[in-house]
Order: C-alpha cells, then sequence, then structure tokens
C-alpha cells in the first residue's frame, strides 16, 4: 500500500531546484496544457486564414490587385499600396515579412479595413455585432444544454414509461430536421400564417431608435428581438442533448458505485444528483464543443432567416459583397469565439472530474 | 449466541428478467446465520453466489427480482422484520444501518468525482444528525481500524487510493454505523497476495472486536477455510452443502464440493492430486433435468451404467442432514469419497 | 491464499468466442428495431424516387405566368410556383443532387475518418498525438462559415467540388468517434492473438478490426450524410452555391427570396422541400440511431 507514495517520492529528489519543480508542475497542469491548445489552434486558424487570402489560387489579394491594374492601368506597386490600405499588410513585400506583419496586426487587433464601407475598420464592424451573436448563441446553448441534461435523466429514469417515449420521439425529430428549416417553419407558420407575432419587426438586434444600455428596458427589446433566434437554436439543439444523456444515465445507473449508494442507504434526491447527474454529464462536455461550433456556424443561416444582425448575418452580407478584409476577421472571430467556448468547457470539465485535474491524466 | 438466527433465509427465489423469458439464478436457498458467525458462500462463477448476496439487501439490478421467499432479519430489540416485504423508506433506513455491505474494491465501487471524505459524510447523513466534528471523528475511527491513515485518504479521491487502500475504505464505510451484519462481496478478488493477507488479517480482527454477523461471497477456498464458521456451496443457483467449515472440508459430503477442493492445490507439500471439474456450470436458462450437477458429476457416473445413475437424473435432491450440523443435497451423500491430505488449519 | 477456483480450468468459453461478422447481417441489423424499420424504408423510398422518378418526369418545366403560386389541385397536387412550374415534378426531380453530394461527401469524409482514426488509435504515440490534435483543431473551425467564405473565392459549380469540400471538413467528429472504437476493439482478445502471431498493423487492421466495425461504420456514415446534407442545403439556400439546375436547396432558396411564404396559397411551395429534406434527415436519423441501439446494448429497449 507504501507502493504509491514511495512512487511520488522517488522523482521529486529534493535536489531539484524550486523553480524547475515549479515550471513542472505548472506544465503537466491540467488548465495551463488547456491554455496553451487553446493559443496554438488560434495562431493555427490565423496562419490558415493568411494562407486562404493570400496564399492560394484565386486569392483574394492577388484578384484585387490585377483588377486595380487592369481597371486603373497602374503598377504593380501601386495596386499593391492599394491594397495594404485594406489590409494590414503590405503585398509587395517578401511573403515571410507580410506573414509577420498579419500576425502583428492581428496581436494589436488590427484586422484591416472594409472593402464594403470604406474608412471602416474591420474592427470595429465586429465590435458592432459580435455581442449579439455571442449573448443569442451563448444563452440558448445554456438554455439548451441543463434543460437537454433535464429532460434526459428523466428519460434514463423512467425508461420505458410514457414520458421516455415521448421524448425521444420529439428529441428524434428535433434533432433532424435542420435549424434553418425549422427557422423557416417558425417564420412561416407562426409569423406569417398564424400572425402571432410581427416578423419584420422582430428583425435586427434591437428595436430602431433604441440604444444599448444597460437597462431592464433595453435587455427585454434585445430579448424580444433575439428571442425566435434562440428558440430556434434551443429546439434544434436540445433534442441530441436529451438522447445523449439519456444514453449517459443509462450507462451510469449501471455503474456499481451507484448500486453502492443505494446499498449505503442514501437519500434518491442526493444519489441523482451527485452520483448519478454528475457522472453522468462528464460525457457531454467534449461535445460542448462540437455544439459551439455548428451553432455558431449555423448563425449565418438562422441570422439570414431572422434578419438579426448578428456576425452571421454580417458574414453573408460581406461574402455577398466580396469583402475579403471583412470576411477573414468575422472567420477569426467566429473560430476564436469557438476555440473559447472550448476552452471554458474543458476548464469545467477539469473542474467536475478530478481524475483530469489531479493525477494529470488526458481524455 | 441465543437461539434466534439474526438472519434467515427462507427458500428465497432470484429471477431475472431476460429477451428468453424468467430465469432463475437463485432456485429457492435457505439458511440462518446467528449473531456473531461469518458464513462463506462458495462456488464457481454464474453460481448465483453473487446474486444471492445482492439480494440479501434487496440490491437487484432493475431486471432481477424476488418473486419468492424470505429474508428475515431480527433487530437488536428482538423483532424481525422481512426485508422483501419493506417499503421504500424503511428499506432506506434499514440499509447501511442494520446490515451493511462491502463490494469489491477492485470494482468501481466509490464514486469517482467526490472525495472519500464526502462519501463517508453522505453515509452517515443519510442516517443520522451528527455534528460535523462527531461524523469526522468517527470516520477517523472507523479508518483507523482498517489502518488506514485518516488525515491522507480523507481528502483523497478515489483514483489516488491503491487497490489495497480502497478495499480498507470500503470495509471501513461499511463498518461507519456499526451494523450488526456484514454482506462482503469477494473482498479480496484482484488485490496481489500480500494485500490480500492484510484485508484477511484486518477483517479476523475487526469480527472478533466488534462482534458482527458476516456473509461472504468468494470463490476462493483458501479464504472461505480461514474466516468463515460455516461454509454453503451453491451450485446452480441452489445451496447444495452446507454445514461447519472444518467438517466442509475435511469431509465434504457433496461431489460438487469435493471437487472444488480437490481442485485447489494444496499451499503446502506436494499434491496428492490436482484435478479439476470436467465440463462448465450449466447455463442457468437451460437445467439438465434432476440434479444439474449430474452431467459433470463422476460419482454419478460410477453408479450409472452409461452416464448419470437414473435417480440423479429424475430427481433434483434436497439439502438433507447428513451430520449434526451438515447437510448436503446429493442422492449419494453417504457415498461421496474424499481422501486427501487438505489444509485448512495453518495456512 | 494463492489458489482459486474458476480462474483457469473453469472459465467459460463465451469470453474467446469470436463475434459474428455484421457484414452480411446488416439489413437486418438495420431493420431490427421499428425505428430503425421506419427509417430504412422512407429513407430507400427517397433515394429510389428521387434517381427513378427523373427518368419520369419532364427535365424543363413550362414557365405559364398564369398560374403562379396556385394552390394543390388535381392537376398540380402540390400547386406551382412564382413561375407558374409543377412544384411536385421539382420534388422529385430535386432529391438526386441533395443525395449524391451528401453521398459522395460522407464517403470521403469516412474514408477519412477510418484510415487516420483506425491508424492513429492502432500504432498510438505520435501519430496518434499529431492526428488528435488536428482533429481538434479542424473541429473548431465552424463548416458553415468556411464554406461560405470558399463560395466567394471560388465557383461552386460543381456538385463533386462541393461534395469533395464538404467531406474534408466534416470527418472530425467521425474520426473521433472511430478511434475511440478502435481503441476499444484492439483489447479483445482475438486481436491480441493476431498481434502475437505477428500478423501485420495493415492485416489486423482490415482482417480483424474493420469488419467488426462494419455496423459502427455504416451508423457514423450516415451522420456524415446528415451533416452533409445539412451543409449542403443551406449553402443553397443561401444562395451561395450556383443556382444552375434543381434541387431542394434552389427551390427553398427561390421560395425564400421570391417572396412565396407570404402568399397563404404557396404554403404548399414552400414546405415542399422543407418536408422532403427533413423526412430525409429524419430517415437518417432513425437507422442511426437503432443501430447505435445494436452497438450499444444497454440502450436497447427491454
Amino acid at each position: 500500500m507504501s507502493v504509491r507514495q514511495a512512487e511520488a517520492a522517488a522523482p521529486t529528489a529534493p535536489t531539484r531546484p524550486v523553480v524547475l519543480r515549479v515550471v513542472g508542475t505548472v506544465w503537466r497542469s491540467y488548465a495551463f496544457r488547456r491554455i496553451l491548445k487553446a493559443v496554438l489552434t488560434i495562431y493555427l486558424v490565423a496562419t490558415f486564414t493568411f494562407f486562404l487570402v493570400r496564399l492560394l489560387p484565386g486569392n483574394p489579394v492577388e484578384v484585387y490587385i490585377n483588377t486595380q491594374m487592369q481597371r486603373s492601368g497602374i503598377s504593380y506597386d501601386q495596386a499593391a499600396n492599394m491594397a495594404q490600405a485594406l489590409y494590414s499588410f503590405d503585398p509587395g513585400e517578401p511573403l515571410i515579412l507580410q506573414y509577420f506583419h498579419y500576425l502583428g496586426g492581428l496581436l494589436h487587433g488590427d484586422l484591416g479595413n472594409s472593402i464594403g464601407s470604406p474608412g471602416t475598420t474591420v474592427g470595429s464592424i465586429l465590435v458592432a455585432y459580435l455581442p449579439w451573436t455571442l449573448f443569442s448563441v451563448g444563452l440558448a446553448l445554456i438554455i439548451s444544454f441543463c434543460l437537454g441534461i433535464l429532460l434526459g435523466m428523466a428519460m434514463a429514469y423512467r425508461r420505458n414509461g410514457v414520458i421516455d417515449h415521448v421524448l425521444s420521439v420529439i428529441g428524434s425529430l428535433l434533432h433532424s430536421i435542420p435549424n434553418y428549416l425549422l427557422a423557416i417553419m417558425i417564420v412561416v407558420f407562426l409569423g406569417i400564417q398564424l400572425n402571432l407575432f410581427d416578423v419584420s419587426q422582430m428583425r435586427g438586434a434591437y428595436s430602431p431608435g433604441v440604444t444599448p444600455e444597460f437597462s431592464l428596458d433595453f435587455f427585454s427589446d434585445a430579448m424580444y428581438h433575439a428571442g425566435l433566434p434562440i428558440t430556434t437554436y434551443v429546439l434544434t439543439t436540445i433534442g441530441s442533448w436529451m438522447l445523449v444523456m439519456k444514453s449517459s444515465t443509462v450507462e451510469t445507473l449501471g455503474e456499481d458505485y451507484v448500486t453502492v449508494a443505494k446499498a449505503r442507504g442514501l437519500r434518491d434526491r442526493r444519489i441523482a444528483t451527485a452520483y448519478v447527474g454528475r457522472n453522468a454529464v462528464l460525457p457531454l462536455f467534449s461535445q460542448l464543443a462540437i455544439a459551439a461550433g455548428f451553432v455558431v456556424g449555423g448563425s449565418i443561416l438562422i441570422e439570414q432567416v431572422f434578419q438579426y444582425q448578428g456576425i452571421g448575418y454580417l458574414l453573408f452580407r460581406a461574402v455577398n459583397d466580396r469583402d475579403y478584409p471583412l470576411m477573414q476577421g468575422i472567420f477569426l472571430v467566429i473560430t476564436i469565439a469557438v476555440v473559447l467556448a472550448n476552452l471554458v468547457a474543458d476548464l469545467l470539465y477539469g473542474r467536475l472530474d478530478p481524475r483530469i485535474r489531479i493525477g494529470g491524466g488526458e481524455r | 449466541m441465543t437461539d434466534e438466527p439474526v438472519l434467515a433465509v427462507r427458500d428465497l427465489v432470484v429471477e431475472y428478467r431476460t429477451a428468453a423469458g424468467p430465469v432463475r439464478a437463485v432456485r429457492g436457498a435457505s439458511f440462518d446465520l446467528y449473531e456473531g458467525e461469518s458464513l462463506a458462500l462458495v462456488g464457481e462463477s454464474g453460481c448465483g453466489k453473487t446474486t444471492l448476496g445482492l439480494a440479501l439487501l434487496r440490491l437487484l439490478p432493475r431486471l432481477g427480482s424476488t418473486p419468492h421467499g424470505e429474508v428475515r432479519y431480527r433487530r437488536a430489540d428482538g423483532s424481525t422484520v422481512d426485508l422483501l416485504a419493506m417499503r421504500k423508506e424503511e428499506l432506506r433506513r434499514f440499509r447501511w444501518h442494520e446490515a451493511a455491505m462491502v463490494f469489491q474494491g477492485a470494482m468501481n465501487a466509490l464514486n469517482p468525482v467526490l472525495r472519500v471524505q464526502d462519501q463517508m459524510y453522505d453515509t452517515i447523513r443519510a442516517h443520522r444528525s451528527m455534528s460535523a466534528s462527531d461524523a469526522r471523528r468517527r470516520c477517523h475511527e472507523v479508518l483507523d481500524m482498517v489502518r488506514l491513515e485518516p488525515r491522507r485518504v480523507m481528502p483523497s479521491y478515489p483514483h489516488e487510493l491503491s487497490g489495497g487502500m480502497r478495499q480498507r475504505v470500503l470495509i471501513a464505510m461499511a463498518l461507519l454505523l456499526s451494523p450488526r451484519v456484514l454482506v462482503l462481496d469477494e473482498p479480496t478478488t484482484a488485490l496481489d497476495i500480500l494485500t490480500q493477507r492484510s484485508i484477511v488479517d484486518v477483517l479476523q480482527e475487526l469480527r472478533r472486536e466488534l462482534g458482527f454477523a458476516m456473509v461472504f461471497v468468494t470463490h476462493d477456498l483458501a479464504l472461505a477455510a480461514e474466516l468463515a464458521d460455516r461454509v454453503a456451496t451453491m451450485y446452480a443457483g441452489r445451496i447444495v452443502e452446507l454445514g461447519d467449515a472444518r467438517d466442509v472440508f475435511a469431509g465434504p459430503r457433496h461431489p460438487y464440493t469435493a471437487g472444488l477442493i480437490r481442485a485447489v492445490p494444496p499451499v503446502v507439500g506436494d499434491a496428492t492430486e490436482i484435478s479439476s471439474i470436467p465440463g462448465g456450470p450449466p447455463s442457468l436458462a437451460a437445467l439438465p433435468p434432476g440434479c444439474p450437477f449430474s452431467v459433470r458429476c463422476g460419482l454419478s457416473a460410477e453408479i450409472g451404467d452409461d452416464g448419470p445413475a437414473e435417480v440423479c437424473v429424475q430427481a433434483d435432491p434436497e439439502l438433507a442432514r447428513v451430520g449434526t450440523r451438515h447437510e448436503s443435497a446429493c442422492h449419494y451423500s453417504d457415498r461421496v469419497e474424499f481422501a486427501r491430505e487438505v489444509i485448512t488449519d495453518g495456512v | 491464499m494463492t489458489a482459486t477456483v474458476g480462474t483457469s480450468t473453469l472459465e467459460s468459453p463465451a469470453a474467446a468466442r469470436r463475434p459474428v461478422r455484421p457484414t452480411r447481417n446488416l439489413l437486418r441489423s438495420l431493420t431490427r428495431s421499428r425505428s430503425g424499420t421506419i427509417g430504412f424504408v422512407l429513407v430507400a423510398l427517397i433515394v429510389l424516387v428521387s434517381l427513378v422518378g427523373p427518368l419520369f418526369t419532364p427535365d424543363t418545366l413550362p414557365t405559364d405566368t398564369n398560374s403562379v403560386y396556385l394552390p394543390p389541385s388535381g392537376s398540380h397536387w402540390l400547386g406551382t410556383d412564382s413561375s407558374g412550374r409543377d412544384v411536385l415534378v421539382q420534388v422529385i426531380n430535386g432529391g438526386r443532387t441533395v443525395i449524391v453530394v451528401g453521398f459522395a461527401a460522407a464517403v470521403l469524409s469516412t474514408l477519412i475518418a477510418i484510415v487516420f482514426g483506425s491508424l492513429a488509435a492502432y500504432l498510438g504515440g505520435v501519430v496518434d498525438t499529431i492526428v488528435v490534435a488536428a482533429t481538434d483543431i479542424v473541429l473548431t473551425v465552424p463548416q458553415i462559415a468556411l464554406l461560405a467564405v470558399l463560395s466567394s473565392l471560388y465557383h461552386l459549380d460543381n456538385t463533386l467540388l462541393l461534395a469533395g469540400l464538404i467531406g474534408i471538413l466534416s470527418w472530425p467528429t467521425l474520426l473521433r468517434a472511430v478511434r475511440a472504437q478502435v481503441l476499444s476493439l484492439r483489447e479483445r482478445e482475438y486481436v491480441e492473438a493476431a498481434q502475437l502471431l505477428d500478423l501485420g498493423t495493415t492485416r489486423i487492421l482490415s482482417v480483424e478490426i474493420l469488419p467488426n466495425m462494419a455496423s459502427f461504420i455504416v451508423m457514423n456514415f450516415m451522420i456524415g450524410m446528415t451533416n452533409a446534407i445539412y451543409a449542403l442545403v443551406g449553402l443553397y439556400f443561401l444562395g451561395l452555391a450556383p443556382l444552375a439546375g434543381h434541387n431542394w436547396g434552389i427551390m427553398l432558396n427561390e421560395a425564400w427570396t421570391r417572396g412565396a411564404i407570404f402568399d397563404s396559397d404557396s404554403v404548399f411551395y414552400i414546405l415542399s422541400p422543407v418536408i422532403a429534406i427533413s423526412l430525409l434527415q429524419l430517415g437518417l436519423v432513425m437507422m442511426t440511431r437503432s443501430l447505435e441501439e445494436l452497438l450499444n446494448p444497454r440502450l436497447r429497449q427491454d
């Protein structure tokens, strides 16, 4: 029994300097590794974006320069200078320098200038649109996750009962209908055929004439406009949370420690929360990141249907306007948002599962 | 010891629902357990011994049920209660307080996401209202009893403990509320030999000090020989032999028990004869007619002309008295021969 | 204390038994449960109508400005669209592209997932680390957003190119699942035995591991197809893929952008592609779920 203690004592010989030991501990810590991974992912995506904008055949920078040269009859260098005003690097420089200038610009939050709205920085446009997507998508994910977990557990506890069967069918249905189709149906049926609400008034992130501020009025106005997107996101993601949580709970209910907890005479409520629920929810965290990516990506479709002015709506506009610097910025920001959501899910997971936090095992 | 058993099991039947219809895993088991006594349930895997152990606390999985039988406990005040007739809340209060169970430490018996102390406090809080410091003191007490260091173990998570430590924690947890009956399910399985030894020592010592009665399920005959006052051999869901450990190991009166003992090599000295029982345990869903052991039974084959003896195929024998405190369920229990140096003492 | 009964001599023979190869039982396992059967029939029906139907319907439909947005009637079962064309014929003709592209994309992403997922799980070490890291990174890139950006760079008029792009972007979730499955299969006895016999990586993977994963692969293929159809129709709906030919995505786009939603007579027009796509997706999901139950017996309704 003392084998473990002996093992633990052996490698950390007292001769090792404190600094090294601290560095070693930090390096091995779960949180540090996750943060490092997030940073690395963002760096790689930024590099990929540069590749897309600058290096791929038919890349927008080259296309822009060529069009300017043909249209205005100017030299390559002059056209490259014009491109420089749009992007955060000078296309006339050697590629490697362009790359470093691009990365340097990113670090300073410089994402270049919009083509569609001349004289406006991409950063300032993003600041106006991004919060609405984060707000609606984030809120929807939280609602759907929590509700899905509760319903999934209810299904597992009463499996083969009426609740289970009804929710299974509803879950499968919701899970299989693409979210934009559900959005279309909401607009067509509830908005226009039944006229339950005025879809055209619900456009935008908030009503015209209202200024963003920290007040209840503004919040309820924002909720009014975000209501339909949030409903759509929740309805189309809750099905899979329910079904996954059900199977995970069923599996956990078969674990020995649940039987043991029953044998110990614990109250049902305590067993359901601390023994079944907490263990059953763990595998769902790795899927939270996938769901976040899916919903954020899907916002381009949903925000288009509801004309909700978030980042997805903006991306659609940028694509139609061929506003490449803006597209590049949106793409980066969306990906960073997903990476950060991923990181939060990972850290939460670490908080809930001591096997990850202590003992430094990878999943 | 009083004359009344602390636990009396009568004709207990356990059924599992399967796709092919109900299957009986325990087919009418009866035995008594007296205060301070220790009873071993031995047999091959799949003979129903673990199912029987779980049924003693009504811990069967969802698909299991007990259509028939009684599991009667006698409380400290002398009143008796049938576990199978208990209501949910009554059952919850009864568990652990009157009868606790030690599960296999090698299994996932501890919740991986809670510290040991939280799981111990959970157990106390479910049954008693106790101040935090009293609860803490009680936990220290029981951990000391199993020779664990409370300060190190309490704040740990299960995965930080070795298999042997987890097994001790489970034993300590079972002692928390001073139960009068302890059911142990393979308490030493999957532990290395030295750890097994120390667990056995701890159990011996605790039994001497605390005087609880225990039923332990094992496939380890040496463990049974060492820890048990009485032994019950199970085969195909039935108890086929029941008697004092000394009697059973020195002179088994059922060919199955004899076969089990012969399959274990002696620890000291040369084996006079080590042989396994031919064939495997029968499927509980399709038992052979008559005595379920007859198809593998050497004795029956010896008596019969071609295959098992006629009476063995015709009737499943009931447990019948073969000695003062010794019962066997065999048509030819008087013809079971067993001549072998068996090492029951001094292992 | 050493001797135990029943460890070596009395071990039940079931543990060493090799699982039955599920390949030829695939159809049977798909239709094992009621929901699986419904899903199978649904998908089979839609595929059949979409592949065979166009042979019996006219390629180009006459436009008729006098019969715009007609409600369903005897001559137009699902009404007409903004140019007076029959909606039913469009629904029948519009499935092929969606199904073919979805199928091709799923084949590609499943292939990538199987090859790299099983190699990563089987070889472990550096290969595994790299594959897992790459998967995690690609997983964080929102697929539709990237497809939208790419659609502005390239003219996505070639359906095969579209299928390729979608396939290349949607392998990560499948790869994760394949890797986990191979990791667990790797531990089983018959694989261990093959390893001890030194049969070689390729042989072990292709002969011992993959055949035992047939149901699992089909299940993941269907998940891949569901995702591909989602992305494809989404692109058409946004008008980011060129609106040429007939398919459900284009119908959706036209119905939406030409204001069919505001006309109560044309509800069937906009609803037709919506329902067609939803039914196809529902069928695929139902099949997936029934296979999942088969692979994970604890989920079965007992």
